[in-house]
């Protein structure tokens, strides 16, 4: 009897132990990307990049509640800024500033601004606000992304052209 | 007697809704007013004289480090406290130290202050911006004394540098007020887009030859982009963009501005955000005027 309840619970330990590592597996293969953190993230900002511009020319083309697919994108996006900056992260690529990590709580809060005002302009254009929209859009640039780029980021050296839209 | 003992209150009640009026009238029409906020929009044309200020402190209080070839300086309190600032200096020796880069006491300022640059706006502007730092809350900050490593810098390289090498630009007699010539203005002598944008020569003066084209090696170890019209290498932007830019800091691309520049177009009390969309438009307009120079700035 007592064997048996102890081969039970060795077995249901198995299992649980099993599932646990599976999980945690599954979750690391789940997980997106090169797992170089300096070409993810580079990935990723080029994807918010583009998000941004269609953002703006939707706008621009007087469609302002089209643009919540775009907005929930970058919320989404903002949510796995922190995660593609782990300590030490820097290469001759990377424009990022040390000061990320010195100042990581910072970092975080303005990752998290992304996300929260991202998550608003997908509620407004959700709404169908326009107006409301139009109006977050108006200080997006500077209130989300600026933000963080003025203190975090050494700018790039050349000024881009816009990118041909398909 | 008669009439101060027996007011005719019939008469009084006109006149105290007179005086209760005047105040409103007053702030309506008082030059102070207009002049202030001409002052707090020229502020903002300059980026908001953001080097006085350490990002997320108090503004115009100044301690924000530079260092340079021939030491390291930090930005002077220029908020109007009368100890550690500027408040007990005159309206004169604030614009001369803009300008013409002298303290009260004849001392020169180092030129990380671009007073060269500055020496191009004009009086009427220069005015109304000292006005508009007076009204700013004062801050108590003691200025952080400079620490120049390079022997007589001060005594005999500056004057020397000052009279043979800076540019200087020089004041319009009125202020621009429209089209390319307040572009100009706006780009050469306020907005000093060249101190940070124009390549430097061996003695590390702007190399005006090659106005705007761009610095390999500009402040805070940043590789500052050519703007000048330039079909490879430099700025190709609409006229349009380069204003919603100014204003918004969105890129055609969907890029964002940072570092300085961000800082300049987000300012402090007021920055190139405020300027109007007539102004960031001449601005464009006037960039677009420059001889385009090939200079590959970054790989």
């Amino acid at each position: 009897m007592e064997l048996r309840l102890v081969r039970t619970g060795v077995i249901l330990g198995s299992l649980v132990a099993l599932t646990a590592t599976g999980c945690a597996t599954a979750t690391k293969a789940q997980m997106i990307g090169t797992g170089d953190p300096v070409a993810d993230r580079q990935r990723l900002m080029k994807n918010v990049g583009a998000n941004w511009a269609d953002i703006q020319a939707k706008v621009k083309a007087g469609a302002p509640e089209t643009v919540a697919v775009n907005a929930e994108a970058l919320s989404l996006h903002a949510q796995r800024i922190p995660t593609l900056f782990p300590a030490g992260s820097l290469t001759d690529k990377s424009k990022a500033k040390p000061d990320i990590w010195q100042k990581w709580p910072e970092f975080e809060a303005a990752a998290k601004n992304l996300e929260n005002r991202a998550a608003t302009l997908r509620d407004q254009a959700a709404a169908k606000d326009g107006a409301a929209v139009t109006a977050t859009v108006a200080n997006f640039g500077r209130e989300a992304c600026g933000t963080c780029h003025t203190p975090f980021r050494v700018p790039p050296p050349q000024q881009q052209p816009a990118q041909p839209r398909s | 007697m008669g009439v101060l003992t027996r007011p005719n209150w019939r008469h009084a009640v006109p006149l105290l809704l007179f005086l209760l009026s005047l105040p409103a009238v007053a702030v309506a029409q008082a030059p102070s007013a207009a002049e202030l906020a001409r002052g707090k929009y020229v502020f903002g044309a300059t980026g908001g004289c953001g080097c006085h200020t350490v990002p997320k402190q108090p503004a115009n209080a100044g301690g924000r480090r530079y260092d340079g070839p021939f030491g390291t300086v930090y930005s002077s309190n220029i908020t109007p406290d009368k100890e550690t600032g500027i408040g007990n200096w005159t309206d004169e020796q604030i614009i001369t130290a803009t300008r013409l880069g002298r303290r009260p006491n004849g001392e020169r300022l180092i030129p990380v202050h671009p007073y060269t640059t500055f020496n191009g706006m004009a009086a009427d502007d220069l005015k109304a911006l000292v006005a508009f730092l007076r009204s700013v809350p004062p801050v108590k900050r003691q200025n952080q004394p400079k620490k120049i490593t390079v022997p007589m810098f001060e005594s005999v390289f500056l004057p020397a540098w000052l009279a043979a090498f800076a540019p200087r630009e020089t004041a319009p007699t009125s202020v621009p007020t429209t089209g390319v010539a307040r572009g100009e203005y706006l780009v050469r002598a306020v907005g000093h887009c060249g101190e940070c944008h124009t390549p430097r020569t061996m003695t590390m003066a702007t190399d005006n030859s090659r106005f705007l084209a761009g610095n390999p090696k500009g402040p805070e170890d940043s590789e500052v982009p050519n703007i000048t019209p330039d079909k490879t290498t430099g700025l190709q932007w609409s006229e349009e963009e380069i204003a919603d830019y100014l204003g918004s800091g969105n890129k055609p691309d969907g890029d964002v501005a940072g570092g300085l520049m961000g800082e300049v177009i987000e300012g402090t009390l007021s920055g190139y955000k405020d300027l109007t969309k007539a102004d960031r438009l001449a601005i464009a307009k006037y960039l677009k005027t420059l001889p385009p120079i090939k200079n590959k700035i970054g790989k």
